[in-house]
């Protein structure tokens, strides 16, 4: 264990060098909100209607904001590019020759990313939740909060876990990152970062909404939304915590099979 | 002896398809993977446009237009710009301008056009096949002079952009670490990728102000768009044009300036 905590407090120091950078990019990523909040004020004008796919405007707002926390649990920048390349370019051998575990590794420096970004990020983002606030719904009440706190551990988790997945196919394919590229157009919109789900016609709703890319951060943004019940996010998170355990034995599986592969290239 | 500019311009050219054919598969999936991204572009309007019937003023048909405009600038920019403005921050950091800047030809030139992304070019014909599609479907009457006028609007656009991006590179001049181009030309594609009525009344209708007389970003998909399918004002079109230029001489200017400031690298 304490192998891992010394990587984790050098990825932490690693991650603080470029503050000015990061604040700067952390109040950007929130100018296309901006379009948004515009855009479905012009759509439910026109459509003349308080709700649109079960959700009134405030709630549309909502989703948008809320769905940018989920995310930030959930996404994982370079994580599969990283993998991939490591295998492509040997660099992996350095990582198998040390006693620890790759995964695990890969694991603790994701946990130090993150955890800086949220440091950090809290200041850009408490400013832009507060004046938004009229849009947000309240506080949750402490089940409801609890509740949020596991489902997005759990969309780390997911995230984590399909991203090394495809990251492992660096050890089958030499060339993953367009793969990377296409995967992740398709995730933009299967897991409902472009638009709610539930705008889709229901047969096509039906089927996008029980992939785990749903799991990873439609459902989640409808529990910090609360829009459903204490009961269906439970439900919910027994299900992601289901998805979680699936993809993360498949990168296991894919880790043993692929060691057996590899070449170890590159000097 | 003055360089030969158009056999230089050719040469780039050929160095740069030559560089994508080497990895040819790399290009074809590049090239699904830009227009699957068109594909989801489409479900969301289709999404939206099964709620509403307008969204400020703007038809189906008419922001399916304004849709394929903006590929049809888009990509014109990534194709010709986007790579070359991207690379200066490189170039400035590792000191390598110092290569372009000691060659017997105009450095802006060659910093301009040194590189050409063909892949990006493949949605060219896409945006022109959507455009084409939506006059059709919509039955809009279109006379050569309109035509010529699109065409003319969409190239002052592309090059109004090159001046805007271009400035922005060559800031890593005085700020050496310049990663936010990419972010800045995907927010300034975000914002110009909707009608500009949306904004409107957005804060006092400043942004709105700014962003479509100053400088008029919201206007590169918009006005070429109005020119086809919607109405135009003579003024707006003047003042268009007017703005690209006046860009356009002051990156020439910053470009100069900035090079006085600039101390090469390491040895």
């Amino acid at each position: 264990m304490g192998k891992y905590f010394v990587v984790f407090r050098v990825s932490l120091a690693e991650r603080l060098v470029y503050r000015a950078d990061f604040f700067l990019s952390t109040f950007l990523r929130f100018i296309p909100i901006v379009t948004t909040i515009l855009l479905w004020r012009a759509i439910y004008d026109g459509a003349n209607q308080t709700e649109i796919g079960g959700l009134q405007y405030n709630q549309m707002v909502s989703y948008y904001l809320l769905i940018m926390i989920v995310r930030a649990f959930g996404s994982m920048p370079k994580l599969a590019s990283g993998i991939s390349l490591a295998i492509r370019e040997g660099e992996l051998r350095k990582y198998i020759l040390q006693p620890i575990d790759y995964l695990t590794y890969m694991l603790t420096l994701r946990c130090a990313h993150k955890l800086v970004y949220f440091v950090m990020a809290a200041i850009p983002y408490t400013i832009i939740f507060w004046v938004c606030s009229d849009y947000l719904p309240g506080w949750p009440g402490p089940a409801m909060f609890c509740l949020s706190i596991m489902t997005l551990v759990l969309t780390f988790c997911i995230g984590f876990a399909i991203n090394s997945l495809i990251g492992l196919l660096g050890f089958w394919f030499l060339e993953v990152a367009t793969f990377i590229h296409a995967f992740m157009t398709l995730q933009y919109f299967l897991s409902g970062h472009m638009f709610p789900l539930s705008l889709l016609p229901k047969s096509v709703e039906k089927i996008v909404t029980s992939l785990p890319f749903a799991y990873e951060t439609y459902y989640p943004t409808l529990i910090l939304l609360q829009k459903v019940s204490v009961e269906e996010a439970i439900r919910i998170i027994a299900i992601q915590f289901v998805w979680a355990s699936i993809v993360a034995g498949l990168c296991l599986f894919a880790w043993k099979r692929g060691l057996h592969k590899y070449a170890a290239f590159g000097g | 002896m003055r360089p030969s500019y158009h056999r230089i311009l050719l040469r780039f050219w050929k160095n740069c398809l030559l560089r994508e054919m080497t990895f040819r598969g790399h290009f074809i999936l590049r090239i699904f993977g830009e227009v699957g991204w068109v594909v989801l572009m489409l479900i969301f309007i289709e999404v939206i446009f099964s709620k509403t019937s307008q969204v400020r003023g703007w038809s189906e048909h008419q922001y399916l237009f304004l849709m394929g405009t903006h590929m049809l600038v888009t990509s014109l920019f990534e194709t010709f710009f986007f790579e070359n403005c991207w690379r200066i921050s490189d170039l400035v950091r590792t000191g390598n301008l110092d290569f372009i800047l000691v060659k017997p030809a105009n450095t802006q030139f060659l910093l301009t056009f040194e590189r050409i992304d063909f892949a990006a070019l493949a949605n060219v014909p896409v945006g022109g096949a959507l455009c084409l599609y939506a006059v059709v479907q919509g039955g809009y009457t279109i006379t050569i002079a309109h035509l010529a006028l699109f065409i003319i609007l969409i190239f002052t656009g592309v090059l109004m952009l090159y001046a805007m991006l271009f400035m922005f590179a060559i800031t890593s001049v005085w700020l050496i670490r310049q990663t936010g181009l990419d972010a800045l030309w995907f927010y300034a594609m975000s914002l110009s990728r909707y009608p500009s009525e949306i904004y409107r009344n957005f804060a006092g209708g400043t942004l709105w102000f700014v962003c479509v007389f100053v400088v008029p970003v919201l206007m590169v998909a918009n006005l070429p768009a109005n020119v086809m399918v919607r109405t135009f004002t003579t003024p707006l079109i003047i003042n268009f044009i007017a703005a690209a230029i006046g860009l356009l001489i002051l990156s020439s200017v910053a470009f100069k300036i900035a090079l006085r400031s600039y101390r090469s690298a390491s040895s």
